[in-house]
């Protein structure tokens, strides 16, 4: 317990001084704030950049205040999830790289703590930026929108969406402790990606599955999800965050001879 | 007495080939042992597998009077001792000793003592982005001794300082000396010379030579006298006039120990002081041993 809180506080100093602790929260509440505003004066933009054949005319979707928390769903699991890794990926292969590591792993250090710091580090990060970026969201879409979800059901949707975004930073850290940076980032990347595609196209046949769990979760928006199916992929994420953990520590205890001396 | 470390066998195999190959030494307590051989012998990957960095393929590495964890009894520098740029050394030491298991009432006092004994007592809030390299390598060995391990393990520790810095350090080290066990690798045969008492050659990854400084140097030559003169002439003429075994160089000539007495030499050379400067004994130099040894078939 020592060495995790010792662990903490360095990971905690390493990303305010690394100005983490800023520019990851930032992205997050920049698009958050685009999204609804983008949308709400999508006429008046459109009119002020001109250029418009004489005569044209639009007829723009209504959108609800569910729409633009959707919508801005679909920006976080694009670039936000692209700015998480690119954050994350070398917080443990770059102290192996560069050799800061080779230090700590010579003292009679817990692996589990070390990786746990390092998780906590990050997951609070995340989720926080991510809560941040829906806040943001939120204080535009109540005066700008109409519909608007009930406050109780935005947090019941932000509570789903912390789980998956956990499950992907947990999947960079432990492909970080098992990678070279580069190996890391693209293992991350595309097991994402290429998980929230192969589910775009043929996930009709299943139910349960992290991917799905940001559309279960917007669904709190419009109505309620199935809660056999949302309780099904929250526990099929939560069994492989832990599965990630537990072999994130093993690959950090293993790989720390790959440091440079 | 009981040796601090007793490696047995001690292997480390690569695809194709052995960068350490059945190392069997043991290491007293209180006592400096220097790991000498040229670049690529195999000093470093055997300093990783003591220090528990990389796992041996084959042999024993055994530490006596270590609890579970063998790593909280060492400390480690290693050649280039990489920091968080972020970090001041004083936020640097206080992690390192938290880690290494000293209770947090201690490790303020001990970082600020060990700090102090570096020569960085005054650079506690910098950053250590901003710290040159021979600052680098004194915070290399604060760390390595703030949680005052029984054994310390020193990769090349004085081979990227200059002459006053390097000084410095083997005034330190040997300080240390007195109440920890040492095992360093360096090529700087004379600092070798200054703090060792087992030596330790190592070529290709095998042990070539090992045993107590002076018996190396009983083996390899002994020692004689040396008897300097003012010019290259009366060196040569003392020489040829001189009745035993001796070999002028320049404006020495050494005497093997074996032919002549300190006393006979001594009343030789007062028949023949003409051009003496200086007259001593002379042991054969860690650096002549370094080059009989690798160079041996």
């Amino acid at each position: 317990m020592r060495q995790f809180s010792l662990f903490l506080g360095k990971e905690w100093r390493e990303q305010a001084r690394s100005f983490k602790l800023v520019w990851v929260p930032l992205v997050f509440i920049f698009f958050g704030a685009l999204e609804p505003l983008t949308y709400h004066f999508l006429p008046q933009i459109l009119e002020s950049v001109g250029n418009l054949p004489e005569g044209a005319a639009f007829t723009l979707p209504e959108m609800s205040g569910a729409d633009v928390y959707a919508s801005l769903t679909g920006q976080y699991q694009t670039v936000g999830l692209l700015v998480l890794v690119l954050a994350f990926m070398g917080s443990l292969s770059g102290e192996r790289k560069s050799g800061t590591g080779t230090l700590l792993y010579v003292r009679p250090i817990s692996y589990a703590a070390y990786y746990l710091s390092k998780w906590t580090a990050a997951v609070g990060l995340a989720v926080l930026s991510v809560w941040l970026g829906y806040g943001m969201a939120a204080t535009y879409i109540v005066q700008l929108y109409d519909p608007v979800p009930g406050f109780p059901d935005v947090v019941l949707f932000l509570l789903v969406m912390s789980v998956w975004i956990a499950f992907a930073v947990t999947l960079t850290m432990t492909a970080s402790a098992a990678l070279p940076t580069g190996g890391a980032a693209g293992a991350a990347l595309g097991i994402l990606f290429i998980g929230l595609m192969i589910d775009g196209i043929v996930g009709a046949y299943w139910t349960w599955s992290p991917w799905k769990l940001q559309a279960y979760g917007l669904a709190f928006l419009t109505g309620s999800p199935d809660s056999g199916d949302l309780a099904g992929s929250l526990g099929v994420t939560a069994g492989l965050t832990i599965l990630l953990v537990l072999s994130g520590i093993l690959l950090a205890r293993k790989n720390a001879s790959k440091a440079k001396v | 007495m009981n040796p601090v470390l007793e490696v047995s066998g001690l292997t480390k195999q690569y695809d194709g080939f052995r960068a350490v190959d059945g190392l069997t030494f043991a290491l007293e307590e209180h006592t400096a042992t220097a790991l000498i051989g040229p670049n690529g012998s195999g000093k470093t990957t055997t300093l990783s597998m003591l220090a528990g960095l990389l796992r041996q393929s084959s042999g024993t590495i055994r530490f006596n009077g270590a609890g579970n964890d063998p790593r909280s009894t060492i400390g480690f520098l290693p050649q280039y001792p990489n920091f968080f740029p972020w970090m001041t050394a004083m936020e640097y030491m206080e992690l390192a000793a938290g880690l290494s298991g000293l209770g947090s009432r201690e490790v303020r006092t001990a970082c600020e003592k060990t700090l102090g004994f570096v020569g960085l007592g005054s650079a506690g809030k910098k950053r250590l982005g901003g710290f040159s390299g021979g600052m680098k390598q004194r915070l290399g060995l604060a760390q390595a001794i703030v949680h005052r391990p029984a054994l310390l393990l020193l990769d090349e520790p004085v081979s990227a300082l200059d002459p006053a810095g390097r000084r410095e350090v083997m005034e330190m080290l040997k300080e240390l000396g007195e109440s920890t066990t040492i095992l360093y690798s360096t090529h700087i045969l004379n600092d070798a010379e200054e703090m060792t008492d087992q030596l330790l050659f190592l070529r290709n990854g095998q042990m070539i030579e090992q045993g107590p400084l002076h018996e190396v140097r009983k083996k390899y030559g002994g020692s004689g006298y040396r008897v300097l003169f003012a010019d290259r002439k009366a060196a040569e003429r003392f020489a040829g006039a001189a009745p035993w075994d001796a070999n002028a160089d320049g404006q020495a000539v050494t005497i093997s120990g074996e032919s002549v007495s300190m006393e006979e030499l001594l009343r030789f050379a007062a028949e023949h002081s003409q051009g003496i400067t200086d007259i001593g004994r002379a042991s054969i130099r860690l650096e002549d041993i370094f080059m009989k040894v690798v160079e041996k078939p």
